[in-house]
């Protein structure tokens, strides 16, 4: 069983004055596994909130299904074990940190007692607010409604957390323990689906992304791979290479850049090989050759250009 | 459906305007106190005497401020909806294991609850006050606590709908306002003012179907006075005997405004379960 689960999501707005159609998503499909921390990225109104929304059944699609641990999210008992941060919350500004906690422990279906005040100092102990918990929010800094925003969602020791730029407004200190929090949430099994504008983080916390544009899915997969970049290598040598071994290479790939130990080339594996056998036969030791990665910022600039010119 | 009600008293208690509120409702209370003198009725009225003041005292006190308490008291809980619905609370609700109708009967009802206690609080001391100093005991008018509660369930019940419509406390309140103090009190004399000035049949079927459509919070007050007094209350149509001149109100009025309660509330319940948030 996916723990997210949708089949051709279609979702259509209609723009209030214009009466004009926009499509938020088109034929959108895909699962989230258990234990997966899955980022969605795109630029503004590429659909990635939309998704989001209509997973929790906050926003209804045009078309298509959606399904959490199999349930449709149309039930309400489906989010029973999910938690969620939205991007821009707002929690009632009468009530102080724990009582926020409490609040919302207790609409998750929490009960309160014992069970539920422990939960809430191990949370409000994990985001630091343990001297701020019987302050009235509508004191706090942003970072520190960002951190209770976190708490809440991780209140009622979720399965699935959704996060919507939790880390908007937060401090780079705080980032660094937010990642954190998501990494360890993660060693126990749980499934975090995160929607992030800051790359260099969804690169350092994911396991898989999917890139949105303008409502479709036009990229999916593993972190690792997608920051692979295609027949591009680099060759290290242990010796220095001569004028000879540097002309024999530039035969074989008229493109290759070469320095004093160093070949680039993209002309394919082939050529990559090509430049190899020409180097040992010319009795050069070569040390390393690697696949060249690219950052997913360079990805996903790359793949929404692209995206945008077809 | 508990943890929703309480967050509602909290809002409310939270709020500026609910200090406002119980401010006006400490001075109508210390009026009573201060003005309404039957110290005399030791040992000179009888109990008849002293039970008639009282009524009247009552019946005064509830037709004076009537459509007053009701419509502080939908001030006093009219943004209540407009923002649950605003971004970044409303996502968060619905994301929590509750269905969409338990979210919106429960916001309803822990204001509907907020104001029954505000009633308590108001119609009881009322209530305490005349007694102590009269020193007849006439249960029925604590009726007037149930009465005005239904009567401002079935008004919130418009806050709702605009509410989810429009998201604006303002449209909410004016529209409450105009319902109240304009409309329909200008449909429950239609037959005795209107009607006298218009001949065209079809003019006074509208009015008669606004009238019967149209809650008609002001009747609940002539339904609770004629409860207190002990007055012969009819079953569907009201009358007014020519020889006394005397008007008896009939059950209908709650009956057509529970309707449209009812009516109201279930739309609303739809519209929300359905809209995209």
């Amino acid at each position: 069983m996916h723990v997210i689960e949708t089949q051709n999501l279609y979702k259509e707005y209609t723009q209030k004055f214009s009466k004009q159609k926009v499509n938020a998503l088109n034929d959108f499909t895909f699962n989230v596994e258990q234990g997966e921390i899955f980022g969605l990225l795109g630029p503004n109104g590429a659909g990635k909130t939309t998704l989001i929304k209509i997973l929790l059944a906050i926003t209804f699609p045009t078309n298509g299904s959606a399904k959490l641990f199999g349930t449709d999210v149309k039930n309400h008992k489906a989010k029973t074990k999910v938690g969620y941060l939205p991007e821009n919350h707002k929690f009632p500004s009468y009530l102080t940190g724990e009582q926020v906690l409490k609040y919302y422990g207790q609409l998750s279906g929490m009960s309160a007692g014992t069970d539920m005040n422990k939960r809430i100092d191990e949370m409000l102990g994990m985001m630091n607010l343990t001297q701020w918990r019987n302050t009235k929010i509508k004191k706090y800094s942003k970072g520190m409604m960002q951190k209770l925003g976190l708490a809440q969602s991780m209140l009622s020791d979720p399965d699935l957390i959704f996060l919507d730029e939790p880390t908007d407004g937060v401090d780079p200190i705080g980032r660094k323990e937010i990642r954190d929090i998501l990494a360890q949430i993660k060693s126990r099994g749980k499934t975090i689906f995160l929607n992030s504008h800051l790359l260099s983080e969804v690169e350092m916390i994911c396991d898989r992304v999917a890139i949105l544009n303008k409502g479709d899915l036009i990229k999916e997969g593993n972190v690792d791979d997608l920051t692979k970049a295609e027949n591009i290598f680099a060759i290290h040598t242990v010796d220095t290479l001569t004028m000879d071994v540097k002309q024999k290479v530039l035969a074989i790939d008229g493109n290759a850049g070469i320095g004093e130990k160093e070949i680039n080339t993209e002309a394919g594996i082939d050529k990559l090989n090509g430049i190899i056998d020409s180097l040992r036969s010319n009795g050069v030791k070569i040390q390393t050759v690697n696949q060249k990665t690219s950052t997913l910022e360079e990805l996903f600039i790359n793949v929404i250009k692209k995206d945008n010119t077809n | 459906m508990l943890t929703i009600i309480q967050n509602t008293f909290r809002e409310a208690l939270a709020k500026k305007i609910f200090i406002g509120y119980y401010i006006f409702y400490a001075i109508v209370i210390l009026i009573m106190i201060f003005l309404v003198n039957m110290d005399s009725v030791e040992g000179v009225m009888s109990l008849a005497d002293s039970k008639m003041l009282v009524h009247q005292v009552e019946t005064g006190f509830l037709t004076i401020s009537w459509n007053l308490i009701i419509f502080f008291s939908l001030i006093s809980t009219a943004s209540f909806i407009p923002s649950m619905l605003e971004k970044g609370t409303i996502d968060l609700l619905i994301s929590k294991p509750i269905s969409r109708p338990m979210i919106l009967i429960s916001k309803y009802l822990g204001a509907v609850l907020f104001v029954f206690l505000s009633m308590v609080f108001l119609m009881g001391s009322i209530w305490l006050i005349l007694s102590l100093k009269s020193g007849y005991w006439d249960p029925t008018f604590l009726l007037s606590i149930l009465w005005l509660t239904l009567a401002f369930a079935v008004m919130y019940s418009i806050v709702v709908i605009i509410g989810l419509t429009t998201q604006s406390t303002v449209v909410a309140i004016l529209v409450n306002f105009f319902l109240i103090f304009v409309l329909c009190p200008l449909l429950s004399v239609r037959e005795a003012v209107i009607f006298s000035l218009v001949t065209n049949e079809t003019v006074k079927f509208v009015f008669d179907f606004l009238y019967y459509l149209f809650p008609k919070p002001g009747e609940f007050r002539d339904i609770t006075t004629s409860l207190i007094n002990g007055e012969q209350i009819n079953m569907w149509k009201s009358s007014v005997n020519a020889e006394t001149s005397t008007f008896t109100i009939s059950w209908l009025s709650p009956i057509s405004s529970v309707l449209f309660l009812l009516v109201t509330m279930a739309y609303s319940v739809y519209y929300f379960a359905k809209k995209d948030y």
